[in-house]
């Protein structure tokens, strides 16, 4: 084997033919595929162009953050990315092969912002409360992308057509904020985050909190004893919310009697069937009314 | 001399070979993939605002957006959408099924390898319902048609992610790289 | 041979069919209860109190009416057949309408030759379970054989009215942006479980307590329970079930029971539990009083909670469904009790319930809330 070896370094044509394949091939390869530039800024669902010289046909592969392609073309000068190929904003990374590859990355930017994504919380506030609104606005451009570069959102709080608050927030990395106070006053408040063009509206309902005090009136009649109460409020006078239950419980005779009612315009009512002398009170979340006392029917 | 001339022939077959490896040497990839399943992620939540982060989110949130990236590198290998599910909503749910269809309809598959991503929370909303995070991730990313690879590197790339929770997990909403943060 | 054995067998079957139509060789359990059914056709002779009480029951088994019907001795002039078949299969879609008698067990409380009183233990098969019901039958001896009496007066009709429904309802209006991240964003109803208590029974454990609903919209609220080992992990996990009032109109309050029939408490922890409040559609109306509540002593000796439910409404409650939470004096939950109602409850009528409280907690009662979910036909 030595021997052979020595043979073969001992060829001088031998090894300049092999050499000279090697060279060769390396430049054909880099003939085939000359000068690559990528798109400077592209702009997401814009056409671009990536020069790239040579002359030959060759393979473009263009993998991005939504695609991954693959085309003929020739290496004429420029090659054409179509705008449906570039939507996403991100990292694109572009590869033409001939008998070798070469590859460009370049990043696509999002355009101008014609959507607003608005998170506002809580959807239910009770009145009268500090920093318990807040909101979050991100704008998208057409293809979903994050506009990161800074704009402003105005922010808008309205109860029926009365301007509460007014605050324009600057996004920052793509996010706007806000916090703020509930109103004094139960109802809708409806809220708007709005740029350029675009606008989103959200609504809060601001609600009374616990009833502050429940008086409750009853009378007999034929069917036993009809209870209601007074318009249930809250302590800042809000009228607490329809639907809300009010327990009616009326105790006499060694027997109870209950009956869960919603509050319905501001009352709740219940029939309560006794014949003997009761004692009826009423209770709604942790408050509780006063007591009534009916004698025999 | 018939000793030398019956070394003539194996000689140039030698030769040959060794030509062939010589071509080959230059030709060989500088990296060896292999299957690769670790991701490596850290986070700093030290930023985040208005509302911090607690210590259980912080959690939750590592180890959801480590699989989520196992998973993303898994469905672009594979060529399947499925490992996506439950992991992704929205634009970044939409943009890696486009992706994983688009590579099947051209023969297309992309490999990511080593990963290391360094995640720093920006935003936090006062309710909980959207994080904002800006990752720096460090891997091997390959591309092949068929078997012939056509691109490797490694790399660096800056994502800017949102994520929201889910029914028992963060989700990845939004998963934009940038040139810089 | 050959023709010999068909013939043998021929013969024996006919016999043995004979025998068990017959019901000679029926196993009827223990002597003095009359139990099971007999084919028609193939009844004994009423001549004891037993024999007359299972071949009516057997009739109402397999819903021979006119048999059954014949075989009462009528005391009330008011008794008729159309109100004696309502009164066994049920009517307005309430629960006895989709029930049927399984089985049923008979024994004697007293005889003398003239009249016998049995007392019966009905079990029926429910869409929610099997329920078993006991009642008191009377028996009569007349005209050489025993007959039940049967003296239930039919229930009062409603009568005609307009009752004018003026009760809330919530929609929920899902928003006209499609899937856009952030257009559906109207947050789940806030629900708080205000106590848990958790129990041995029997071989099993028990997690109770009570759960509000402290927003001002309805919920549709659900309780998980998980039940812990000292290393931390999972036992069991299991849900309330319907012992829980799963619609919850603002500030209403509903007793909640987990079971965890094959743990025993001396392996658990602790508990874990996990609430789910959903926004639904819903309704304010029915309104249900629940009237004239007492702890009393049940036909068995058993300690029950009675009451009748008054329907203030205008629609049928097809099927109520009463839950009680009962409490010890320091207020804690001790048990929760929960009893369906077979008959439908009509509008502006009532019906009585009666929940049992297990013996060993009886002595600990002190106070009681009740609650009544419904499922009505047709509603949401």
């Amino acid at each position: 084997m030595s021997s052979s070896i020595s043979t073969v370094w001992a060829g001088p044509s031998v090894r300049r033919g092999a050499l000279i394949i090697v060279l060769l091939l390396t430049a054909i390869s880099y003939a085939q595929i000359g000068d690559l530039r990528a798109p400077s800024d592209a702009i997401a669902g814009e056409p671009a162009s990536i020069s790239a010289s040579g002359g030959s046909a060759a393979t473009l592969y263009l993998v991005g953050p939504s695609i991954a392609t693959k085309r003929d073309v020739k290496l004429e000068g420029q090659i054409r990315l179509a705008a449906q190929e570039l939507q996403s904003a991100g990292r694109y990374i572009a590869t033409v092969c001939a008998d070798a590859c070469r590859s460009v990355a370049f990043f696509v930017e999002p355009s101008k912002p014609v959507h607003l994504t608005f998170l506002m919380h809580p959807s239910r506030a009770p009145v009268g409360e500090n920093d318990v609104l807040s909101g979050v606005a991100l704008p998208f451009d057409e293809f979903r992308n994050l506009v990161l570069s800074p704009a402003t959102v105005d922010f808008q709080l309205k109860v029926k057509d009365a301007a509460l608050m007014n605050h324009g927030a600057s996004t920052q990395d793509g996010i706007a904020w806000f916090r703020t106070n509930s109103g004094r006053s139960a109802g809708v408040l409806q809220v708007v985050a709005s740029i350029n063009d675009v606008s989103e509206l959200r609504v809060v309902q601001q609600v009374a909190s616990e009833p502050c005090s429940l008086r409750i009136k009853g009378q007999r009649s034929p069917k036993g004893i009809l209870v209601q109460t007074d318009p249930v409020r809250d302590c800042g006078g809000n009228p607490v919310p329809d639907g809300t239950v009010v327990t009616f419980t009326a105790k006499g005779d060694g027997q109870i009697s209950t009956v869960d009612a919603p509050i319905k315009q501001g009352v709740a009512r219940a029939q309560m069937t006794a014949s003997g002398p009761v004692a009826i009170s009423a209770a709604s979340g942790v408050v509780m009314g006063n007591e009534l006392r009916v004698g025999v029917q | 001399m018939q000793h030398r001339t019956a070394n003539t022939r194996p000689s140039s077959r030698l030769v040959s070979a060794l030509a062939s490896i010589v071509l080959l040497a230059l030709m060989t990839p500088c990296c060896v993939f292999g299957a690769d399943t670790t991701v490596q992620v850290m986070l700093d939540s030290s930023k985040a605002n208005p509302r911090t982060i607690e210590a259980l989110t912080g959690r939750s949130l590592l180890r959801d957006y480590k699989f989520a990236w196992a998973n993303l590198a898994q469905a672009l290998e594979t060529g399947s959408p499925a490992p996506l599910s439950g992991l992704f909503a929205g634009t970044a749910r939409t943009w890696l099924n486009d992706e994983v269809g688009s590579q099947a309809r051209s023969g297309l598959t992309t490999r990511y390898r080593n990963q290391s991503h360094k995640l720093e929370a920006v935003f936090y909303a006062p309710e909980g319902d959207v994080i904002e995070l800006h990752d720096t991730a460090d891997y091997d990313l390959q591309i092949l048609d068929g078997s012939k690879t056509i691109h490797e590197e490694h790399v660096v790339v800056r994502y800017v992610v949102l994520m929201t929770p889910g029914a028992d997990r963060w989700v990845v909403r939004q998963l934009q790289s940038v040139p810089h943060f | 041979m050959n023709r010999a054995l068909p013939i043998v067998l021929v013969v024996l079957t006919a016999l043995l069919m004979v025998v068990g139509l017959s019901g000679a060789g029926r196993s009827a359990g223990t002597v003095g209860i009359a139990s099971g059914s007999a084919l028609p056709g193939f009844a004994e002779k009423a001549d004891t109190p037993e024999q007359s009480l299972g071949s009516f029951l057997s009739d109402i088994q397999r819903r021979n009416w006119d048999r059954a019907f014949s075989e009462v001795e009528k005391t009330n002039g008011s008794v008729d057949e159309a109100s004696f078949i309502q009164e066994w299969m049920g009517a307005n879609g309430g629960l006895r309408a989709f029930s049927n008698l399984e089985r049923y067990e008979a024994r004697p409380l007293h005889a003398t030759d003239s009249e016998a009183q049995m007392r019966v233990r009905l079990q029926w098969t429910t869409p929610v379970g099997p329920v078993e019901d006991v009642r008191d039958f009377r028996l009569v001896h007349a005209a050489g054989q025993w007959k039940v009496v049967w003296d239930q007066s039919p229930a009062p009709n409603v009568p005609a009215q307009v009752i004018p429904v003026n009760y809330l309802r919530w929609d929920l209006v899902p928003g006209s942006g499609g899937d856009e991240w952030g257009s559906r964003n109207v947050d789940s109803p806030h629900v708080r479980i205000v106590s848990m208590n958790a129990v041995g029974s029997g071989d099993g454990s028990v997690v109770m307590g009570e759960i509000v609903n402290e927003d001002t919209i309805p919920a549709f609220v659900n309780v998980n329970a998980t039940l812990v080992d000292a290393s931390g992990n999972a036992i069991d996990d299991e849900s309330s079930f319907d012992r829980i009032v799963h619609v919850l109109l603002p500030k209403q309050v509903s007793p909640y029971r987990v079971d965890f029939s094959r743990v025993p408490l001396n392996k658990v922890k602790s508990v874990r539990m996990d609430v789910k409040a959903a926004l639904v559609p819903a309704s304010s109306d029915p309104v249900i009083g629940v009237m004239n509540q007492k702890l009393d002593t049940d036909v068995q000796g058993g300690t029950v909670l009675r009451g009748d439910l008054l329907n203030e409404s205008g629609q049928t409650v097809n099927i109520p469904h009463v839950i009680v939470s009962f409490y010890d004096n320091g207020g804690k939950v001790v048990w929760v009790s929960d009893g369906y109602v077979e008959r439908a409850l009509l509008p502006q009528s009532s019906e009585p319930f009666a929940v049992e409280i297990p013996k060993s907690l009886a002595g600990k009662v002190q106070n009681f809330h009740v609650v009544v979910n419904q499922y009505s036909l047709g509603r949401s």
